[in-house]
């Protein structure tokens, strides 16, 4: 016996949170499919396949406010924002979700970034496992699967006419009202097999080819535009200015990405990483060898976004590929 | 022999022959069906070369990363006018580039993994198939090119301001600042995009509606009189914002006021880095 929901009774109560929370869920906007915030819950895209970006920004926005500059009364004051909205993701995939855990580490390791721990706290995310897998996701081979309920708080898998529901955390149960859920005799479709990489001691591998003129190669075709870092579910730098903004000044931060001209210029206009080549490596040093060494996981969750985003056809599969090949050699 | 049998041949003798030190053309992608850019450097790698529809990518952008070394390129008219811009504005040097100009066929709908039948709403409108500048062509040259129409363009102008104000504000709300569509623009090559200067600062950090408005506008703008329309800037563009509807109506424009098109040749000064003194167009009379 399963827990159940019919998908009618899980559209009335998505409708019922909806009315005390920021309820976001993938919905088509013109030819793409984001994450935001729904209007009508009929809009909710329940198609497989991953959304075009991914729901990091419920998190880590875009762009933020840390504090602004209060200056009444003759004095000077910092004041920090704050997340007052309690949200709830749904339809999140076990690789966005993830995604999710892996940002935990980097932003919640102390001393925590104020904000996203806010964001994380205000947040439920009751995910969808994934019935069938795109030909570009490889996910079980970055430490998840399509059916993995750990990083979620309630985890729905598609069933005829509704679905089954795990429970999987107490943030979950608070937010189901009793007796929604039915018993039903049903279980689980097979998880959908998932294109697999060599992703076995590719940390190893990464170190053994820093000096490769591989990435040289590599970066002859890439454009050093910011969509692989931007579509990612894991990338999390970001850039930090003080601005004037009606009146007071705020200091914000933004999405940036080691791919961007300048992104490690320093003060004097010196660039560590000016030549196309090193610039391109950091990626992947960072995803697959930096994240690893420090956080002891891979900064990629195989969601397969970089893949069918990049403009020029930087495929991380096949850079990992490549990357096992050449520590062969220099082996040998 | 097809286009890609020819273009293999070519790069093979070029390189072989040390003519050029590398060639830019195209190979198959990881999807299996679409292309990517290669760069061939060794005669025997040649054979990966291949050219068909799904070749969209505007190559001439790569020129600019191999400044004084003897290059061969893979070029489409479009690219081909891209090629003559960066000569015009002396970024290239004609002689250091080999042109492989491709009679163009019209490039194809694509996404990940699939690939359709319909041409690029830009190749739909496009009137030319043969490169106006080639130093060897891949196929047969065609008949006189027909006039270049806007369609797309007359359908915006047929809306009011506010019409087209609500359309490009919710257009670039989606914005996300990649710059993909820069960094893909064979015509932006500043070595400090105006969006990334500090002093003066023209346009802050914010992924926002507000900053997207004046991003969008400025790098249309800079482009103004010198796309090539080769639509590189929508094709790469991740949420699909129509970008090239904005470089189109300003060569619309550039073409009604000084009957100028950029990279039509690689010697007409360009309008706007031109002064004439009895040049009024009728402004501000």
């Amino acid at each position: 016996m399963s827990d159940y929901i019919s998908r009618a009774d899980l559209l009335s109560w998505l409708e019922k949170v909806s009315q005390s929370r920021d309820l976001v869920a993938p919905v088509k906007i013109e030819d793409l499919t984001l994450f935001q915030k729904v209007e009508r819950v009929e809009d909710i895209v329940f198609d497989p396949g991953n959304t075009d970006l991914s729901p990091k920004e419920f998190f880590f926005p875009k762009s933020e406010v840390l504090f602004y500059v209060d200056r009444s009364d003759g004095r000077v004051e910092l004041v920090p924002a704050e997340v007052e909205q309690e949200t709830v993701i749904f339809g999140i995939r076990p690789c966005d979700a993830k995604g999710i855990a892996v940002l935990d580490l980097p932003y919640l390791e102390e001393p925590a970034d104020a904000l996203y721990r806010q964001h994380r706290e205000k947040t439920t995310l009751v995910g969808l496992s994934c019935v069938s897998a795109c030909p570009e996701c490889f996910c079980t081979s970055m430490g998840t699967t399509p059916d993995d309920a750990s990083n979620v708080d309630i985890m729905l898998t598609e069933v005829e006419e509704g679905f089954i529901v795990q429970v999987v955390t107490e943030k979950g149960k608070a937010l189901l009202p009793e007796g929604l859920l039915s018993s039903k005799e049903v279980s689980p479709p097979a998880a959908p097999s998932v294109a697999s990489v060599p992703s076995e001691g590719i940390a190893e591998k990464m170190h053994q080819v820093f000096d490769s003129p591989y990435w040289d190669r590599l970066a002859d075709r890439c454009l050093h535009c910011n969509v692989c870092s931007y579509v990612c579910p894991t990338c999390y730098c970001f850039d930090v200015r003080d601005l004037r903004s009606g009146g007071r000044v705020e200091r914000v931060r933004s999405w940036e990405s080691c791919q961007s001209p300048g992104f490690t210029k320093i003060a004097g206009g010196y660039d560590p990483r000016a030549a196309k080549g090193p610039r391109l490596r950091q990626r992947f040093a960072h995803k697959l060898l930096y994240f690893v060494e420090k956080f002891g996981v891979t900064h990629c969750v195989g969601c397969g976004r970089c893949v069918r985003s990049c403009p020029v056809n930087i495929d991380i599969r096949e850079v990992i590929q490549d990357v096992q090949g050449l520590g062969v050699k220099s082996e040998a | 022999m097809n286009a890609t049998e020819q273009i293999v041949a070519k790069a093979r003798e070029l390189l072989e022959s040390g003519t050029v030190e590398c060639v830019i053309g195209y190979e198959r992608a990881t999807d299996g069906v679409n292309a990517r850019p290669l760069f061939v450097y060794q005669a025997e790698e040649a054979g990966k070369l291949i050219f068909d529809q799904t070749c969209a990518h505007n190559l001439a952008k790569y020129l600019l990363n191999r400044k004084g070394k003897a290059t061969a390129i893979v070029a489409k008219p479009c690219d081909v006018r891209a090629v003559n811009l960066l000569i015009n504005e002396h970024q290239v040097e004609r002689d250091k580039v080999l042109i492989i100009g491709v009679v163009c066929p019209g490039m194809v709908e694509t996404k990940w993994g699939r690939v359709s039948e319909k041409l690029r709403q830009a190749c739909e409108l496009c009137r030319e198939h043969t490169p106006v500048v080639y130093d060897f062509l891949v196929g047969e040259p065609g008949d006189e090119e027909a006039a270049v129409e806007y369609p797309d363009v007359a359908r915006m102008e047929a809306l009011s301001i506010e019409e087209r104000r609500a359309f490009w504000e919710e257009q670039f709300s989606r914005c996300i600042r990649c710059y993909a569509c820069r960094q893909a623009c064979p015509g932006c090559y500043c070595s400090e995009c105006f969006a990334e200067r500090l002093d003066p600062l023209w346009v802050g950090i914010r992924i926002a509606p507000s900053e997207s408005w004046i991003w969008n506008t400025m790098r249309a703008f800079h482009l103004a009189g010198r796309c090539i329309g080769c639509n590189q800037c929508e094709r790469v563009c991740p949420m699909n914002i129509p970008l090239s509807l904005l470089n189109r109506k300003l060569e619309k424009e550039t073409l009604e006021l000084f009957g100028y098109r950029a990279g039509v040749d690689a010697e007409t000064p360009a309008p706007f880095a031109t002064f004439r003194k009895d040049e009024k167009l009728e402004v501000g009379e």
